[in-house]
């Protein structure tokens, strides 16, 4: 025993020192501010974008002014939500309800219905001002004051004229220059690109498509709306002027039908709530708040850091043991240690230093939140104490040390048998396929928790630690943790015994790695 | 009586597959003696270390060391030294040689003061902070042997310590090895270079193909071959006197360049016991003028020739 305290002691201030280790500690707090300090960033320094809309039916220019005007009261209605949750008084996380309030709700589902009234009516009712005051109950005193997002579409003043061009042809060919950012705009004394031109030709009603109509052959020249970008990404533009326009169409072939619009609309609006309930909580209390909704999907997160912190323990192991056979380090070793203190010693050491970097990792994060102010980390705060106060942690540290056992065990056997990293690779390969499957299920598990593909997955050994985690918080059957925690023991006995063996018999092999027959000869050993 | 040697194989074999390294080897190596193993390259020096060590096991045979039958249980009292030499590149020159020790049981305290004093005493202090992978590959060697014996084991089996020092530092490993058998210390070493087991070793094991031809002391291994004199002089005869102790006469061809074309080279051999002095008394006396008359010792080099020649000739050259 003291022997493989030694040696894990070794491995561990060993690996506490090299650069990757540090690396990886570091990274995560820097993710996690980056993150943040750019999402602000970006969000603020996003450029404002000038388009130009030529509308040469005259029949659609209003329509798509209100999509614009109705893009940025959108972005403003999504700050303000965050700005409410952020500045809201001390209110716990688990009474706000799931969803966003009934009237934020009303003015969603009209968005989705009917922008231009939806928005129309935001903006009659006092726009911004109207839910400023409907929030104020519920904001800290000192909240500061809302600052809306700056507009990010911007009409721009026709650079060229284009009033003698004969041809819709003709006045995309006289703009190309800017739309190709060749030629900039020059708006308040700064250049800018032009990001878009909207043009709408004359003829534009005869593309319009109705149901039942023979669909148009797929005629090469572009039809109905034109939509002139450099940028193929930023979609919320063009979405927002197809919305409007069919909306502005569609109501046209209302009156032309002899229907009311309005009493349309109002059918449009009409709606039931539907409030998402939890059988398994009190009486009275079922109701699914955002902190059960996180609490439903922590363990998503806990998988992915579990395959973090063990593909980067396991590597170390791998390399650190093809290391000591290489340059013969190992004979030594084995002269004063059995190879079962060394092995043992290894998967110490290793353990803690994984264990070290994931305490590093919750320690920065609470630091993090503690000490950035502002923005989401309130947020975060309020759901790490739901973290905390759930079975979440004892969940993770048994799956993880677990986990690692069983993942440690097959590779150190794997890096046993190679010389040189590149001769593990090859070996390393059907394990790196088995590791790479929690990750892809890890949603779908969060969303079915104990459906038949989760429960098929807990019962493989190599998938247990990932995927019961992954089920932690949704309560799975007593069967199923009783008998994979069982089966999982089980495994972790029998892989560190078979990698036992052939770890003593392969750390003091040279040359080719063995073939299969030769590794299954091994497993096989009698000591 | 006889103390219990340290070590005493009995019998032992190894084979890998057809192959047989180790065949039927017996031997025993007294408390407190420098012991060398010599024999030529893939004479089965290493297999027959990492049986005694417990790092292989034998296919047939017995190996007692330090009264045990398995060295894992006496490790802590053996120091070992592989053939090939690697240490953990980023680890710090002191801290490697006190690891390696506290993994003999040595205290942490004392293994740091031990490895200290080690450095000092052959001429590494002032490398003791730096990292492993810093240093030339000589010195990384010497770091390796402190490294191996700072526990101060009363068996320490080095597997050829010399390949890769300079002549300086292998003075200074011989004068190690010397220190440490002053201090009652058991030293194993193998080496296929003679002069080394010639100038150190109190008894011998010579091995080739697996298989044991000597086993004695310098002069045991001395006596194997016999004495040689070399004479050349201007004579169509042999000037060598009739005498039962000259075993053999034959005549060399001359290669190089002489300054006569009439001068004649031969080698005489003689039995243990004679005296060459004779054949220079029987040529003074006969009058016959000598122009060359050399008699060496002969060396463990020869010996080692002599015991292994063809084998290790044909093996060179395969």
């Amino acid at each position: 025993m003291k022997m493989i305290i030694l040696i894990a002691l070794r491995e561990y201030a060993e690996n506490v020192k090299t650069k990757g280790f540090w690396a990886g500690i570091l990274l995560f707090p820097l993710i996690l501010v980056g993150v943040f300090f750019f999402q602000t960033l970006l969000a603020e320094s996003t450029p404002s974008r000038y388009y130009l809309l030529i509308d040469q039916s005259g029949r659609y220019a209003n329509a798509v002014d209100a999509a614009i005007r109705q893009e940025q009261q959108r972005r403003i209605l999504q700050a303000f939500v965050a700005y409410v949750l952020e500045n809201r008084s001390d209110a716990p996380l688990t009474q706000i309800p799931g969803q966003s309030n009934a009237q934020i709700d009303q003015l969603i589902d009209d968005v989705g219905v009917d922008e231009v009234a939806a928005v129309d009516q935001w903006l009659n009712n006092g726009g911004l001002d109207f839910l400023l005051t409907l929030a104020a109950p519920v904001l800290r005193e000192d909240a500061p004051a809302f600052v809306p997002p700056r507009e990010q579409f911007l009409p721009a003043p026709l650079p060229v004229d284009i009033a003698d061009a004969a041809s819709t042809e003709e006045i995309v060919e006289r703009l190309r220059p800017w739309l190709n950012a060749e030629r900039m705009l020059l708006i308040d004394g700064e250049r800018s690109p032009l990001f878009a031109l909207i043009l709408i030709p004359p003829d534009v009603d005869s593309a319009i498509q109705r149901p039942g109509a023979a669909l148009p052959s797929q005629a090469t020249a572009p039809a109905g709306v034109q939509y002139w970008a450099s940028n193929l990404t930023d979609t919320r533009l063009p979405n927002a002027i197809e919305r409007s326009i069919n909306n502005a169409i569609r109501d046209r072939e209302f009156t032309d039908q002899g229907i009311d619009i309005q009493r349309v609309r109002n059918v449009q609006r009409t709606r039931l709530p539907l409030s998402r309930l939890d059988p398994r909580k009190e009486a009275g209390e079922e109701a699914v708040s955002i902190a059960d909704t996180f609490r439903q999907w922590a363990p998503v997160g806990f998988v992915y850091l579990m395959f973090i912190s063990l593909m980067q323990s396991v590597q170390y192991l791998l390399s650190n043991t093809i290391e000591e056979k290489s340059n013969r380090i190992i004979e030594v070793l084995l002269a004063s240690v059995t190879p079962l203190e060394l092995m043992m010693g290894k998967l110490l050491g290793i353990g803690l230093s994984g264990i070290t970097t994931i305490a590093a990792w919750l320690l920065s994060f609470f630091l993090f939140v503690l000490f950035y102010p502002g923005t989401e980390t309130e947020l975060i705060t309020q759901f790490f104490q739901v973290l905390m106060s759930s079975d979440l942690i004892p969940y993770f540290v048994f799956y993880f040390l677990a986990g690692y056992a069983l993942y440690a065990g097959i590779f150190l056997a794997i890096g046993s048998l190679c010389n040189t990293l590149k001769e593990a690779q090859s070996l390393m390969m059907p394990m790196m396929m088995v590791l790479i499957a929690p990750l892809v299920t890890m949603t779908f598990i969060a969303q079915d928790p104990n459906g038949s593909v989760a429960r098929i997955m807990s019962w493989i050994p190599l998938f247990t630690p990932f995927t019961m985690m992954n089920r932690a918080a949704a309560q799975p059957p007593l069967f199923d943790i009783i008998g994979t925690t069982f089966l999982l023991v089980l495994s972790i006995v029998l892989v560190l015994w078979l990698s036992g063996k052939v770890f003593r018999q392969g750390v003091l092999r040279t040359g080719q790695p063995p073939r299969i027959v030769e590794i299954l000869r091994m497993l096989r050993h009698r000591h | 009586m006889q103390p219990e040697p340290v070590l005493e194989l009995q019998k032992v074999s190894k084979r890998y597959g057809s192959f047989t390294a180790v065949n039927n080897i017996s031997f025993s190596i007294p408390a407190g003696s420098i012991y060398g193993f010599l024999g030529p390259n893939g004479a089965g020096k290493t297999t027959t270390i990492r049986m005694i060590l417990d790092i292989l096991k034998p296919d047939a045979g017995s190996i007692r060391i330090l009264g045990e039958s398995c060295a894992l249980n006496v490790r802590h009292r053996i120091g070992y030294l592989p053939e090939e030499k690697g240490l953990y590149k980023k680890m710090r020159v002191w801290s490697i040689i006190a690891y390696f020790a506290t993994l003999k049981g040595m205290g942490r305290k004392a293994a740091r003061a031990q490895a200290f004093e080690l450095l000092e005493r052959y001429g590494l202090k002032d490398y003791a902070e730096s990292r492993v992978e810093s240093l030339s590959k000589g010195m990384g060697q010497k770091v390796q042997v402190l490294s191996a014996v700072a526990h101060r084991p009363e068996l320490v089996i080095l597997d050829e310590p010399f390949s890769g020092l300079d002549p300086v530092n292998q003075e200074v490993l011989e004068q190690l090895i010397r220190d440490m058998a002053a201090a009652g210390q058991t030293v194993i070493f193998s080496t296929h270079i003679m002069q080394h087991a010639e100038r150190l070793c109190d008894r011998m094991l010579l091995i080739t193909k697996g298989q044991k031809v000597f086993d004695g002391t310098l002069d045991d291994a001395h006596a194997l071959i016999p004495r040689r004199v070399i004479l050349e002089c201007q004579s169509d005869q042999c000037p060598a006197p009739a005498s039962p102790d000259i075993l053999s006469v034959t005549e060399l061809p001359i290669l190089e360049p002489t300054r006569t074309a009439q001068t004649r080279r031969w080698e005489i051999l003689l039995n243990e016991q004679a005296d060459p002095q004779m054949i220079l008394q029987h040529c003074f006396t006969q009058r016959i003028a000598l122009s060359r008359f050399d008699y060496t010792q002969p060396s463990l080099h020869d010996v080692f020739v002599h015991l292994v020649g063809s084998d290790a000739r044909e093996h060179a050259l395969r």
